[in-house]
């Protein structure tokens, strides 16, 4: 008991706070947005997502009170393991809904794969080394690899769902975890230069094919050599020209913007967001990927910079734990929840506002997902975890 | 430790700097740019409606109501609470199988179809679509019964426009149609002309004082700021979803004008009596200001026919000739004046100097070159003054006039009169007529100028047309001794209080006082022992005035038009008028009569005389 006591007062209280204020936001914001629906499953779905994250922090508690580094040791392989069994059973039984074949029952397999890799890679390369511990050459570029093929495999699974945004936070995630475990830097770093440089072209490519506005010849042949499909081509068309089709392909994102600067400096109040209720932010996406556009709308830019600076709560608090743990499974699992963290909003974010293209992105906490807020509970779990035991004897 | 605290600070700042390009831009986005992108909110999410005025009556002098507008009870449709899941043709098809149930329970049928429903539903969902206009009050009773089995509908009052009296006065009302709301109110605020959406179409005038006074009549239309959802249609009522119209920008219309006119019911009614059954017209002028107490054409029609909008079938019937019931003959119908275009050339001759003593001898003929023009009595009225030529309407003696005055001072003696120009009666439609010269006659025959046409212009034929009212602006103006008034239908505010004498205000004819007294008393002898006597029979007051009878046409087409010119009392005339009647028999014997009775309405009978 007294034990129980001693960790409960090693908990990060920061990042608690923020956490459960967050959650909070997302509950109203869902049931403000659910106004809107006709239907009552839809209406109430509020109080699912309560509910859920009623279970989140039941896991969150559970996962900190327990030595992460006992976790990783009993449960990084198996939940790999378990993560991978679950996407390719997803893609062959997994009910479609929305273009893409990415849910077992309620349940994204797609989101624990998300975990799964944070805690592998954490285990893998987090490992004390044996004898001396200044070998930053111990993974070499078979390090590389394996890294690689860690977060590599269930990312290809994930694209074959298909589910672009949750491979490419996948990617930025690992990439961080592997830069900060040193290994196989000049080809990560390589790799990285490649991926950015391929990157620009394809938007270089798009930009140059689409500058006027009916295609034309060279843009048949630019499209001829490039991997790219008809809906992802389309997002970087309005990505780049915004204010094109405004009825058509660009509707959700010019709806978006629209919502988010009519909000102003305060906002229209909670659930008097008249363009969400009136179905100009298609009713679709407003609970989920366009989550902020309805925060923005209805709390203004105050609630925007206030969720900014809970997020940044979390984030400064995951670091600052990552900064003071003494062993390299702690930092990296506390870097790898981090960088999922501000991957997702710094995206999700951005793509509503027009600064990136768009990604089927949720919002971590606040939209509407089962599956994605006990993951993101369970790994802010971990995180306190990191912070309660990090002292302990290992 | 292979993970340095370094790069968990690098990391710490690329959060940071991650978040404060996301906190800039939507620092832009919400501050810098908000109103822009409240505004574009506001046109995306708001219909501006245009909603009608009520427009104004129409009154006679004495306030009678000529045109008004009665309540139309209909029943409209709120497409929101039919909208179905889906596409629209969903609701289109729900919305009709409403409204044939409807139409089975309220046994009315149907008057709406299903693409008129399927038009609304796609250009102008936010409003509510007209499903009856103007139903009986039974239908509307079984409405009310039913109307809970049928959400959606609704009862609407809705404005209609009424002619109390029928045809009295038809062609001067004219009627109404329907147009877009402040469609051509330049006068309205530009701001109120900027909605594109309007809930029903404006009442709109087209003919008569209803299309010249349409702007006053209207007013101007208001607007209303609805609310419309991402598929148009008015957010719900239900689940809690009020979401409130802009109602705090509306803006009431402002109601239109009554327009009360110089008519008298009581005039109009006796003028349009004697018209009854003849094809012609006839105005009654105040020849002291030039208000119009009554103006007639025959034949006439009922503007309510033309009520909520016009026809295929009445419009034929308003148009198709002969009839031509919808044309104002007293100012879109030109007639050869005949002989009452004589006093004209009477002043124009004194004016030229013919002296009132200066004896003409009739035979019966005037002779030109080849060409025998005959005076209606064939034997001739022997040696003949001025003033005995107008009483016996002589017309070898201004023939004989005309060719020695020459066609130069007829034409300037008619256009002082204000022939061959419109008068200016605030009515549309007016046709000049024609004061033929030789320009004139070159220009439209490509033939030089003869004598003989000076002469039969001298005697009011040939080529000179008049419209009724132009003549009776020429009965006004030898009536107030001179002065061209300007005929007007539109009474002025203010002159029944201020109790005085209304002063003529116009051109003055370019003719001595001495010369027009002189006419006019030949004019008074017309009626006391000349051709127009049974215009002066069983009058209380003394009268004067001249008839006419203008052949027309040749052989079988050979026909006459009839008129009069008149006005009363002789010493201070306060009525002045012109009556033409077509094929009749004499301006004596048809028109004199029908001129008689006119001035009977508004004068009285002497008491026992007995009226032909």
């Amino acid at each position: 008991m007294k034990a129980f006591f001693s960790k409960f007062l090693r908990l990060d209280w920061v990042m608690l706070v923020c956490m459960l204020l967050l959650v909070r936001m997302g509950v109203r914001l869902i049931q403000s947005a659910g106004g809107a629906r006709t239907s009552a499953a839809l209406q109430d779905l509020w109080t699912v997502h309560a509910w859920t994250a009623v279970i989140g922090l039941v896991i969150y508690v559970v996962l900190a009170s327990i030595d992460y580094r006992k976790l990783l040791d009993w449960c990084a392989g198996p939940v790999f393991a378990l993560a991978g069994v679950m996407l390719v059973a997803v893609l062959v039984f997994g009910s479609v809904r929305y273009g893409g074949r990415r849910w077992l029952w309620f349940f994204q397999p797609s989101e624990l794969a998300k975990l799964a890799v944070i805690l592998l890679l954490a285990h893998v390369f987090g490992r004390q080394p044996a004898a001396d511990d200044a070998s930053p050459r111990r993974f070499g570029w078979r390090g590389g690899l394996c890294g690689l093929a860690i977060f590599g495999v269930p990312a290809a699974l994930i694209l074959a769902e298909p589910d672009l945004g949750t491979a490419l936070v996948l990617v930025p995630t690992a990439f961080v975890m592997l830069l900060a475990a040193r290994v196989w830097i000049k080809g990560l770093v390589a790799l990285l230069l490649v991926g950015l440089l391929a990157a620009g072209l394809v938007l270089g490519a798009v930009y140059v094919a689409e500058r006027h506005p009916s295609p034309d010849g060279r843009a048949r042949v630019i499209y001829r050599h490039m991997p790219l499909k008809e809906h992802q081509l389309k997002r970087l068309r309005v990505f780049l020209f915004p204010d094109r089709d405004i009825h058509g392909d660009g509707y959700n994102l010019r709806q978006a913007r629209i919502s988010i600067g009519s909000g102003s400096w305060w906002g229209k109040g909670l659930g008097k967001g008249s363009l969400k209720r009136l179905g100009y932010l298609p009713p679709a996406v407003s609970m989920n990927d366009f989550i902020f556009a309805v925060l923005a709308e209805e709390m203004g830019f105050m609630g925007c910079l206030s969720l900014l600076l809970l997020y940044l709560g979390i984030l400064l608090s995951g670091l600052r734990i990552a900064w003071r743990c003494p062993d390299d499974r702690g930092r990296l699992l506390a870097i790898g929840v981090c960088t999922l963290v501000f991957a997702h909003v710094y995206v999700n974010i951005a793509m509503s506002i027009g600064l990136m293209p768009i990604t089927g992105l949720p919002l971590p906490l606040i939209s509407a997902g089962r599956t994605f807020l006990v993951v993101v509970m369970a790994a802010l779990g971990l995180l306190q975890s990191v912070a309660v035991h990090r002292m302990d004897e290992s | 430790m292979r993970v340095s605290v370094w790069f968990i600070a690098g990391l710490g700042c690329l959060f940071l700097f991650g978040f404060f390009v996301l906190g800039v831009s939507l620092y832009r986005l919400q501050t810098e740019k908000a109103g822009e992108f409240a505004e574009v909110e506001t046109t995306q999410t708001t219909r501006r409606i245009s909603v009608p005025a009520l427009r104004g009556r129409i009154l006679d002098r004495s306030g009678h109501v000529l045109a008004d507008c009665r309540p139309s009870r209909c029943v409209i449709c709120n497409l929101e609470e039919l909208q179905q899941r889906g596409g629209r043709s969903n609701t289109v098809n729900a919305i009709d199988a409403a409204v044939e149930a409807l139409s089975s329970a309220i046994r009315v049928p149907r008057t709406l179809t299903r693409e008129q429903i399927a038009r609304h539903v796609m250009r102008a969902s936010a409003l509510p679509l007209t499903v009856w206009r103007d139903l009986d009050e039974q239908a509307f009773a079984r409405f009310a019964e039913h109307a809970d089995a049928f959400p959606g509908f609704d009862m609407a009052v809705r404005a209609e426009r009424r002619y109390p009296y029928g045809t009295l006065a038809a062609h001067v009302i004219g009627y109404t149609g329907r147009g877009r709301p402040g469609e051509d109110s330049v006068t309205a605020p530009a701001e109120r002309l900027g909605a594109h959406f309007f809930e029903e179409l404006e009442i709109k005038g087209r003919k008569g004082v209803e299309g010249f006074y349409n702007r006053y009549l209207a007013g101007f239309p208001g607007e209303r700021f609805l609310r419309v959802d991402a598929r148009g249609f008015r957010p719900r009522k239900s689940a809690g979803q009020e979401l409130a119209d802009a109602a705090a920008d509306d803006i009431a219309p402002t109601d239109g004008l009554d327009l009360v006119l110089t008519l008298d019911i009581g005039v109009q009614a006796e003028l349009e009596r004697q018209l009854e059954g003849v094809t012609g017209a006839g105005v009654v002028l105040d020849p002291r200001d030039g208000a119009v107490l009554a103006m007639a054409s025959s034949p006439t029609f009922n503007p309510n026919d033309c009520i909520p909008h016009l026809t295929t079938a009445v419009y034929a019937t308003l148009t198709n000739a002969p009839a031509k019931r919808g044309q104002n003959r007293a100012i879109s119908e030109a007639y050869a004046p005949g002989s009452t275009f004589k006093p004209v050339t009477a002043l124009a001759a004194l004016a030229t100097g013919w002296l009132p003593d200066d004896e003409y001898d009739c035979t019966g003929v005037y002779q030109l070159g080849p060409w025998k023009l005959r005076c209606w009595d064939y034997y001739g009225h022997g040696p003949i003054n001025l003033r005995q030529a107008l009483e016996q309407s002589c017309n070898t003696f201004f023939c004989n006039v005309g060719s020695a005055i020459g066609t130069n001072a007829l034409v300037e003696a008619a256009r002082a009169f204000g022939l061959g120009a419109c008068t200016g009666i605030d009515l549309g439609e007016e046709t000049p007529g024609v004061v033929p010269d030789e320009t004139w006659k070159k220009l439209h025959y490509n033939e030089p100028w003869y004598p003989g046409d000076t002469c039969q212009m001298s005697i009011g034929q040939g080529m000179l047309l008049v419209t009724p009212l132009q003549m009776a602006v020429v009965a006004a103006t030898l009536a107030n001794g001179g002065t061209r008034v300007k005929p007007y239908l539109h009474k002025k505010a203010g002159m029944d209080a201020s109790g005085t004498q209304p002063q003529p205000e116009g051109p003055v004819v370019p003719f001595s006082q001495e010369s027009i007294d002189l006419v006019r008393e030949g004019m008074r002898d017309v009626v006391t022992k000349g051709t127009g006597r049974k215009i002066a029979i069983g009058l209380p007051v003394t009268c004067a005035g001249k008839t006419g009878t203008a052949e027309i046409g040749r052989g079988e087409t050979r026909r006459k038009n009839t008129w009069v010119i008149a006005f009363a009392p002789y010493e201070a005339p306060t009525v002045a008028m012109a009556m033409i009647v077509e094929r009749g028999e004499s301006g004596s014997k048809t028109v004199a009569p029908r001129v008689n009775a006119v001035f009977a309405e508004i004068f009285g009978r002497t008491e026992g005389e007995n009226v032909p």
